[in-house]
């Protein structure tokens, strides 16, 4: 019953629990109250805090007598209850003494506002084990788009619930139901270890997990069959990774996984026309002048490739210092040039274009009056990425396997695309995500918007930090501020939303926090939380996120089940749910 | 000189200060030797005790012109009994019993009146029921007596719901009680011949005299005197008929240790019991429970940072004056409604 010793008012109140009864932070519940009129008005809401205590005494020494006792006391059980909704919206207090239930069945569909989402998907559990459905359309860019995730690494799971909700907007029949399956996509950055590369492989241990927690909880369905959701690994996958460093065959530089992993590369024409060069500098406003530098090179590089269309550009009026044999397939009009087929090769031109040819004073053309120090920082900063570019930018190839090792993020029949990207540099990990996001939108801004590309980045502090720009904050600020309307949807994530910029974050419509610092979460960016959530996402647990959505005024506690898909080599089950010992004795047959 | 302190808060009437000599006569019953009793300890027989404690209150004062212009008496009053259920061996939570407000039209009982229903504003609030009850003569003084009656009768009747039977025969030999109950102030007149000891908190009376009365001050903590008899309302001489017929037990005990700065009467409490008529003896029960007294009462007495009147306001006793008052309702409240209420029948304008 809402209690008549604390405010009760349209947006929060206190109800006091029964004896027999319980209840828990993050239960729903729905209250009716009457108008003096006769007409009611139901509330819905969330508990965000429950206490009890001795009523009745005054002194808090008082409990030992009431052990002892000898002091007559009644505990009072009270919970607080954020209003989600009130309906309709006549914003008049519950009254002290109205019944307070449970929300469930449609009084939980109402006090989530899922009678408002035309298109729903799950996006988790809650704590009474219902599923929380959450709006597609304020996720697929049709009334907002994007969504973040904040928490710490390792305990908040940001890529684990990033791919659940995939998962559950793949499998979970929205797509279906709009007739979009067939052409929704997902682009996965993988920045940590080789986690994502087993994304199609089943996961030995989730049915022991999950079924523990069925266990556990007393629940007569695992949380997959409440979701919903097929117990199943992602279906569709492209693996693609940089090449080995090294000459030789192009081989994905990946260790744990063997095969189905397809390496990619730039060729250096690619690189030159396609103005790739902005994405090596990562802090390219850091000086005016080398911003000046970069375009300047890039637009002579632009020229340079012309519109060749083999691998390696050719240049007349440098001869490397070694000597080069004449290739056999050399071209007659290539006669008298030399060919860049090397990133090293470039650096090497574009040092001797600025800095040597014209005894140092270098081709006027491409110097415009920098000073040396500008140009030198410009070299210094290409050396600085030439070890992680080289094996992923080169001209060294014959035009059919370039073509074969494109990149190609909208490849027919491929719905997931996981891009490795965790074993380049700093830089060169910029450079990938800046080059493919800025392809895919570029592409999509030709093409319109026909489907919907989710994309999913962690670390988004690294690409997009709140101060400095790059053009690789460009382009992810160009997809949070118009990829929505073309059907690109960032999944971003990052430790600390504080440090990432602002427009980006403040873009998603979906936010979800994971375990966060506490000084981290009393920061303006998590102001969404109410206090009593910020000060308990302190304590979340793995598997444990709140999520909060444009149609539910108030976060969300859900929990979502362990990853039906390896996340490590060891989690593969390999021996396709059969004992080990069946399997053994197949391959000594 | 020796300054000590009076143990009583000073806004209560006359304190500890002053004793006034019984007029009557007091027996010895238990024993001719005036010397400290230990305490036995509480007996696992004794299953439960019952707190049973009383609260008046006035709400209104009423005058009222009848046709012939004479003035009457009459008030809307409030009063509430109400026990504190435990187990003397801390085996269970203390529960309050039977807390319940009733609320009284007292009138002086030439002029008749109807049961009044005080409805609220707000449906969740209740309403307030109030059972007249006449009373005799014009007296000023005379609606509060009439809650006051009611409100000991109802006391009474509570303590005697819970009480155990106790025999008071002399030779019984296992006669503690199961359930005993202890009632602030001192036994009721009626019937004895249940387990009620009353526990008079404020001592006024001198039962003991002059040369007795120093064994109070060298009393230990949980000890008690012996058993004593006394006839209530005996005033010295003739004792007439009307009065001072009932006989009663007392005895004192101390519930703690008082500093040495405190009147010499701090913390010590006098217990009283019913007694068969004209008995030389002490049954063995009512010798039960004075030995098991200062055990019990050291048990409950409450401590005087918690309560200015500790220990002898007990503290269960103090959690059920506390929920008395609360189930009587704010003053304030009552009183807005009964003034609405008159307005709403026309009586003030």
């Amino acid at each position: 019953m809402v209690l008549g010793t604390e405010d009760a008012t349209p947006v929060a109140f206190w109800f006091s629990v029964l004896p027999g009864a319980s209840v828990q932070m993050d239960d729903l519940v729905a209250v009716r109250t009457r108008k003096p009129d006769g007409s009611a008005v139901q509330f819905y809401g969330i508990v965000d805090h429950v206490r009890t205590r001795h009523e009745g005494v005054s002194f808090d020494s008082d409990v030992q007598d009431v052990v002892a006792g000898l002091l007559p006391a009644s505990v009072s059980y009270a919970a607080r209850v954020l209003v989600t909704r009130v309906d309709p919206e006549d914003f008049i207090p519950p009254q002290p003494g109205d019944e307070v239930r449970h929300a469930t069945g449609e009084s939980l569909r109402l006090a989530l506002s899922a009678d408002k989402m035309d298109y729903a998907f799950a996006g988790g559990l809650l704590a009474d084990g219902q599923v929380l459905p959450v709006n597609y359309q304020f996720v697929n860019g049709e009334s907002g788009g994007h969504i973040n995730i904040s928490g710490i690494s390792g305990v908040a799971t940001k890529t684990s619930y990033a791919l659940f909700l995939l998962h559950s907007i793949f499998r979970g029949g929205v797509l279906n139901t709009r007739g979009e399956g067939h052409n929704t996509r997902a682009l996965i950055f993988n920045v940590k270890g080789e986690d994502l590369l087993f994304l199609d492989q089943p996961n030995r241990r989730v049915a022991d997990k999950e079924g523990t927690v069925q266990g556990r909880k007393g629940w007569a369905q695992g949380r997959y069959a409440r979701l919903g959701l097929p117990v199943e690994p992602f279906r569709d996958v492209q693996f693609l990774a940089p090449p080995r460093p090294g000459a030789g065959a192009i081989v994905p530089d990946v260790e744990q996984r063997a095969a189905g992993v397809v390496p990619f590369v730039f060729t250096l024409r690619e690189f030159a026309a396609g103005r790739m060069l902005p994405y090596v500098f990562s802090d390219a406003a850091a000086s005016l002048n080398l911003g000046f530098v970069i375009g300047n090179v890039e637009e002579k590089l632009a020229r340079l490739a012309g519109s060749d269309t083999t691998p390696y550009l050719t240049v007349e009026d440098w001869q490397p210092e070694q000597d080069v044999l004449l290739d056999e397939n050399v071209r007659f009009d290539e006669l008298g040039k030399t060919r860049l087929e090397t990133f090293s090769q470039l650096i090497a031109y574009l040092e001797f274009k600025l800095l040597d040819q014209n005894d140092g004073e270098g081709d006027p053309k491409w110097v415009l009056k920098q000073n040396q120090g500008t140009l030198r920082a410009f070299i210094r900063r290409l050396r600085g990425v030439q070890k992680h570019l080289s094996p992923l930018v080169r001209g060294d190839l014959s035009p059919q396997q370039a073509q074969g090792y494109r990149p190609d993020l909208l490849r027919k029949g491929i719905q997931t695309t996981v891009v490795d990207i965790h074993k380049l540099g700093a830089h060169a990990q910029g450079f990938v995500v800046g080059v493919l996001l800025r392809e895919l939108f570029e592409h999509k801004e030709k093409y319109g918007r026909q489907d919907t590309i989710f994309v999913v980045l962690d670390e988004l502090n690294k690409y997009a930090p709140r101060e400095g720009s790059s053009p690789i904050k460009d382009v992810l600020l160009d997809i949070a501020e118009r990829g929505r309307s073309l059907g690109i949807i960032l999944i971003g994530a990052q430790q600390t939303a504080s440090e990432v910029e602002r427009r980006i974050v403040s873009n998603a419509a979906i936010r979800v926090v994971g375990r966060l610092d506490l000084a981290e979460a009393e920061r303006p960016e998590y102001r969404f939380l109410p206090q009593s959530f910020r000060s308990r996402a302190g304590i979340l647990q793995p598997g444990t996120m709140l999520v909060s959505q444009p149609d539910v005024p108030n976060p969300v506690l859900v929990n979502y089940p362990f990853p039906a898909w390896a996340t490590r080599k060891d989690e593969v089950d390999d021996l396709g749910g059969r004992a080990a010992q069946d399997v053994a004795e197949d391959w000594l047959r | 000189m020796r300054i000590r302190l009076d143990p009583w808060p000073v806004d209560t009437f006359e304190g500890q200060l002053t004793l006034k000599p019984f007029a009557g006569l007091v027996f010895d019953v238990e024993t001719d030797r005036w010397a400290a009793v230990p305490t036995r300890g509480i007996p696992g027989s004794l299953r439960e005790v019952v707190v049973v404690d009383g609260k008046p209150r006035m709400e209104a004062r009423l005058l009222m012109d009848d046709e012939a212009g004479e003035l009457h008496l009459a008030a809307f009053g409030a009063y509430v009994v109400g026990a504190v259920s435990l187990c003397p061996h801390g085996t269970r939570q203390a529960e309050l019993q039977g807390v319940r407000a009733r609320r009284v039209l007292a009138y002086s009982a030439d002029v008749p009146l109807e049961p009044t229903r005080l409805s609220p504003l707000n449906p969740h609030t209740g309403v307030l029921d109030y059972e007249p009850h006449a009373f005799r003569g014009r007296q000023v003084e005379g609606p509060r007596g009439q809650v006051q009656r009611l409100m000991l009768d109802d006391e009474h009747a509570l303590s005697q719901h819970y009480a155990s039977a106790m025999p008071q025969e002399e030779g019984e030999t296992d006669a503690l009680p199961e359930t005993l109950v202890l009632q602030d102030g001192p036994v009721r007149l009626g019937r004895g011949g249940s387990a009620v000891v009353g526990y008079v908190k404020t001592l006024h009376t001198d039962y003991l005299g002059a040369d007795r009365i120093g064994l109070l001050s060298e009393l230990r903590c949980g000890e008690r005197t012996p058993i004593l008899r006394f006839r209530v309302g005996d005033r010295g001489g003739q004792v007439s008929d009307a009065e001072g017929r009932e006989q009663r037990f007392t005895w004192y005990v101390r519930l703690c240790d008082a500093p040495f700065y405190q009147h010499p009467l701090a913390g010590i409490m006098r217990l009283e019991m019913h007694a068969p008529e004209d008995s030389a003896f002490v049954p063995r029960a009512v010798q039960s429970v004075a030995d098991l007294s200062g055990a019990l009462l050291h048990r409950l007495g409450s401590k005087l940072h918690k309560d200015a009147r500790a220990p002898q306001n007990l503290i269960p006793t103090a959690a059920l004056e506390h929920a008395m008052s609360r189930s009587m309702g704010s003053l304030e409240l009552v009183t807005r409604r009964i003034r609405a209420h008159l307005v709403g029948q026309g009586v003030l304008a």
